[in-house]
């Protein structure tokens, strides 16, 4: 490959890769104290009761048994994830979900802790309770939480279960609509998705001597979920220091603080380490996953495919709690199109069951599935080839987004040729076998970035972050560091970091690392190549203005040999006047800058059994400068395998009566494995983000956004029948070989009725 | 109580006191220190915790400690030496056949027990040889290159 770059561009084995292959990486469940103690939690066995009784003196006088709490030892204090604090951080007097931990012990081992669990004794009076989120938004429904209006954070009364309402209008939609040649309307439904880290939750807390807790943590956040505990245990926030472990994937399921609470309060009340560690099953009953969706859409087209109006209305079950603030979905679903005419509604929806939380752009996948299965249907009800009715509505530079931000300069066309190019479209396959196509965005993440570089008297440097490595970050910001120093690779040193040690930061989460917090490495470099420049002019004797800076040396413009490397200046640098240097930078937010995917699948659908076989999935995304391509592609590898699953295999299926998780384990919650899936195709398209460190797009969320659309409409394109529910189990697309796949209902007059917009 | 049980862990005979419920990966983990194996699952569903045992690999978490007395336990531990990574380490760290790192210890154990038995596979025997190991990061892709990779230097250096 041809680079303009001296680092960047090239593949870097990830900087923490020793350490992951010989197993010496320490995850939270590696950490091993003296005197630790082990924690374990009881569960409810309801999704909706008032606990009456909750006896633990059997379980705290069990031999070995140091402390037994409930929710009453926590200060009774609300806690939110998201936008409403509508939780305690273990229920005080009512259960909302089957799973939802009502007590802790900590004991000497594990077997103890068991042991005594099964101790516990609790009576529930049972609730009215619901599931079905659109039953939850009927008159006459339970009432998940009947205090909902008073909690902090609540903005609007729009029906007793409604946790949220995002809305996004534009234009004269009922005009549109009347005026377009042709309607097509759909409803889709996407089910619950576990985010499938292999790392359960896991933590250890200790408390010092001086009274300080101290928790090794398995998280994306440090910061937040410091201030979270803070708040919950209603201590400083100095008083708390957080320590990243190495993370074990979360993909947004530990954005937030999550059971880190319990073992820090019997730290507390013991004085001893307690190391909690959930198991799979907890994992899957306990931790938010994603919940099922629907999503009901109507186009308003003109004969030639020009869309000019869209209606959609999307319902986001966020079970008992609001685990991961408002769905991000409300500006998907116009997808990656120009749409002049529109009226999108995003509801949260509480219901009796486990809450909702983040996964990998949340809610985004679900969107896209809609809009992108949607295309289709247009492009055949209108008789257009499905490709060129992507390219005619596709966004342009200039085009004005649902945020109201200007897409700037972009790659979308490119990734649509590339996928074309590389699948042959359009091209006649045999029986069974079909084409289909989807288009994904997203936006580079912003948020609070800081960095600090200190150089060292040996001319290397060290690079101190907050943000914890999720996704090959740490590699990628040293690369960062070392093109705007002019050093290589080797000579950047990533520190492992805490709360105690590195700046503030925001979470590491909705691709925000390598653009927000690689912009503040890469202007923090540039602070220490602007203070070794006076230092270089100072002891060459001449004006800054007359030096140049290339390759690791400053040297004199006028007589090139006069000059010194990064090294000479470094060390030069720990007596000089200005002592050592430090470079720092930190940043609240970045310009918005699209990233645009498109994707390709060719499947095989067997018409005996229904089984979809994915036989070649391509993807072409604009990333931008590639800062390490090998980094890249496997983001982009991950994440279409985690969408592979998401069309095809994974169904996280809930209780119709009682909310629970009904299969809990990786043996019924079914991700794909090695042998399922086809060889990776990439296209890496590079048109360079106008804002983005050396010209990087984010990466990692739109990979997976693709595949149950383009999946669908390949099935489609394969046998001639449309499922418009996911996942396209073996089951369900046989269902609709046999003509047995029913429209799903969705009341959309209701909710319009609810805004006061009349009935066509 | 407490059992003595007698292991060779890494080459290196090793006498412990361990409970007889205990598994196998809880006794790697929790009395011999050795935190490599991962526990993903403890339900032999995700091959997070896979070692060698005599040679072939197996999921320890569903092994009771004390019926592997005697056996002679490889772990991820046991694979580098000091003059280096083993070829498989190598080539996961080279091609990039990792991100989170959580499955690796029991990704590698797999295909290392799996390239000794057989050294010249085709793609499609390694994706069927790692089938018992979950990995939600990298979508396989650089995994699967990573085990074909290390095939070929093995036999290379043969």
């Amino acid at each position: 490959m041809t680079t303009q770059f001296k680092v960047l561009e090239r593949n870097h084995p990830r900087v923490d890769a020793y350490d992951k292959v010989t197993g010496r990486a320490t995850y939270a469940s590696d950490v091993y104290l003296p005197g630790m103690l082990a924690c374990k939690l009881l569960p409810s066995t309801r999704n909706h009761a008032r606990i009456v009784r909750l006896d633990t003196s059997k379980a705290a006088s069990h031999p070995g048994v140091r402390c037994v709490i409930t929710g009453t030892d926590f200060p009774d204090i609300r806690f939110g994830s998201g936008a409403l604090r509508d939780r305690y951080i273990m229920p005080r007097e009512v259960v909302n979900f089957v799973g939802e931990p009502i007590a802790a012990v900590a004991a000497d081992d594990e077997a103890t802790a068991l042991e005594a669990i099964e101790l516990i004794e609790v009576e529930y009076e049972d609730l009215p309770s619901v599931v079905n989120p659109l039953s939850a938004m009927g008159t006459g429904a339970a009432t998940v939480h009947p205090e909902l209006e008073d909690y902090e954070g609540y903005g609007f009364t729009l029906g007793h279960n409604v946790s949220t309402l995002l809305d996004a209008d534009r234009g004269d939609v009922d005009q549109a609509f009347k005026d377009a040649d042709a309607v097509v309307e759909d409803v889709y439904r996407s089910q619950g998705i576990n985010q499938g880290f292999l790392e359960p939750m896991a933590c250890v807390a200790d408390v010092e001597p001086n009274g300080r807790l101290v928790v090794y943590a398995s998280t994306q956040g440090p910061y937040q979920i410091r201030a979270s505990l803070a708040g919950v245990l209603e201590i400083p926030v100095s008083r708390i220091r957080v320590v990243a472990m190495e993370l074990g994937g979360g993909f947004g399921a530990k954005l937030r603080l999550t059971f880190e609470a319990f073992p820090a309060l019997l730290a507390m009340k013991t004085g001893r380490p307690v190391k909690l560690v959930n198991t799979r099953e907890e994992v899957f009953t306990m931790n938010g996953p994603r919940l099922p969706v629907t999503n009901y859409i109507r186009s308003g087209v003109m004969r030639d495919g020009t869309i000019v109006a869209r209606e959609a209305y999307t319902i986001f079950d966020v079970g008992a709690y609001l685990g991961a603030g408002p769905n991000s979905g409300i500006g998907h679903g116009i997808g990656a199109y120009r749409v002049p005419n529109y009226r999108l509604r995003s509801y949260g929806v509480y219901t009796n069951k486990i809450y909702v939380g983040s996964y990998r752009a949340s809610g985004v996948a679900d969107m896209t599935f809609a809009v992108e299965s949607h295309m289709d249907r247009i492009a055949h009800e209108l008789g257009l080839d499905p490709y060129d009715l992507r390219v005619k509505n596709a966004l342009r530079e200039g085009d004005v987004s649902v945020s109201g931000a200007v897409v700037p300069t972009n790659g979308l066309m490119e990734t649509l040729e590339a996928i074309k190019e590389k699948i042959d479209w359009p091209r006649d396959l045999e029986d069974g076998h079909g084409l289909g196509l989807a288009l994904c965005e997203w936006r580079s993440g912003s948020g609070p970035s800081t960095a600090a570089i200190s150089v060292n008297d040996d001319g290397t440097v060290s690079l101190l972050t907050g943000s914890v490595d999720i996704s090959g970050s740490d590699t990628s910001l040293a690369a960062i560091a070392a093109e705007a120093l002019g050093i290589p690779m080797e000579k950047v040193v990533v520190a492992k970091r805490d709360t105690d040690l590195a700046p503030y930061t925001g979470q590491s989460g909705g691709s925000r690392i390598v653009y927000s917090q690689g912009t503040a490495v890469q202007r923090a470099a540039e602070d220490i190549v602007q203070k070794l420049m006076a230092l270089a002019a100072d002891r060459l004797g001449v004006p800054e203005d007359a030096l140049g800076c290339e390759d690791g040396r400053v040297y004199v413009m006028d007589n090139e040999p006069q000059g010194l490397t990064f090294t000479q200046l470094a060390a030069a640098s720990i007596t000089s006047r200005g002592g050592p240097i430090i470079g720092t930078a930190s940043l609240s937010s970045m310009p918005y800058t699209p990233v645009f995917a498109a994707q390709a699948a060719e499947v095989k659908v067997d018409r005996e059994t229904g089984q979809v076989r994915v036989l070649r999935y391509i993807q072409a995304q604009d990333v931008g400068t590639a800062i390490n391509p090998m980094a890249v592609e496997g983001q982009l590898d991950g994440g279409v395998v985690q969408g592979i699953g998401r069309a095809l295999t994974e169904d996280q299926q809930f209780d119709p009566e009682t909310g629970a998780v009904r299969n809990p384990s990786f043996a019924s919650y079914l991700m794909p494995l090695a042998m399922d899936l086809p060889e990776s195709e990439i296209v890496l398209i590079n048109v360079p983000a106008p804002d983005g460190p050396f010209g990087a797009r984010a990466v990692a969320e739109p990979p997976g956004f693709g595949p149950p659309a383009a999946i669908a409409n390949a099935v489609y394109d394969a046998v001639g029948v449309r499922v418009k529910e996911l996942p396209l189990s073996g089951e369900r697309v046989l269902a609709a070989l046999n003509g047995q796949n029913a429209d799903i209902d969705f009341d959309v007059e209701a909710l319009r009725r609810a805004e006061g917009i009349a009935a066509d | 109580m407490k059992q003595p049980l007698t292991l060779t862990i890494n080459g290196e005979s090793r006498l412990m006191l361990v409970e007889p419920y205990y598994s196998l990966l809880d006794c790697l983990r929790d009395e011999a220190q050795l935190t490599g194996a991962k526990k993903g699952c403890d339900e032999g569903d995700c091959g997070a915790c896979t070692v060698l045992m005599d040679g072939k690999p197996v999921t320890s978490c569903l092994i009771l400690a004390h019926s592997a007395h005697d056996c002679d336990i490889t772990t991820i531990e046991g694979l580098a030496t000091v003059d280096g990574l083993s070829p498989v380490q190598k080539a996961f760290v080279e091609h990039g056949g990792l991100q989170c790192g959580f499955c690796i210890p029991g990704l590698i154990m797999s295909a290392t027990g799996f390239l000794q038995a057989n050294p010249d596979p085709t793609e499609e025997d390694v994706r069927f040889a790692i089938g018992g190991n979950l990995c939600r990061c990298t979508g396989y892709a650089r995994v699967v290159e990573a085990v074909m990779a290390a095939a070929q230097e093995m036999r290379e250096g043969r």
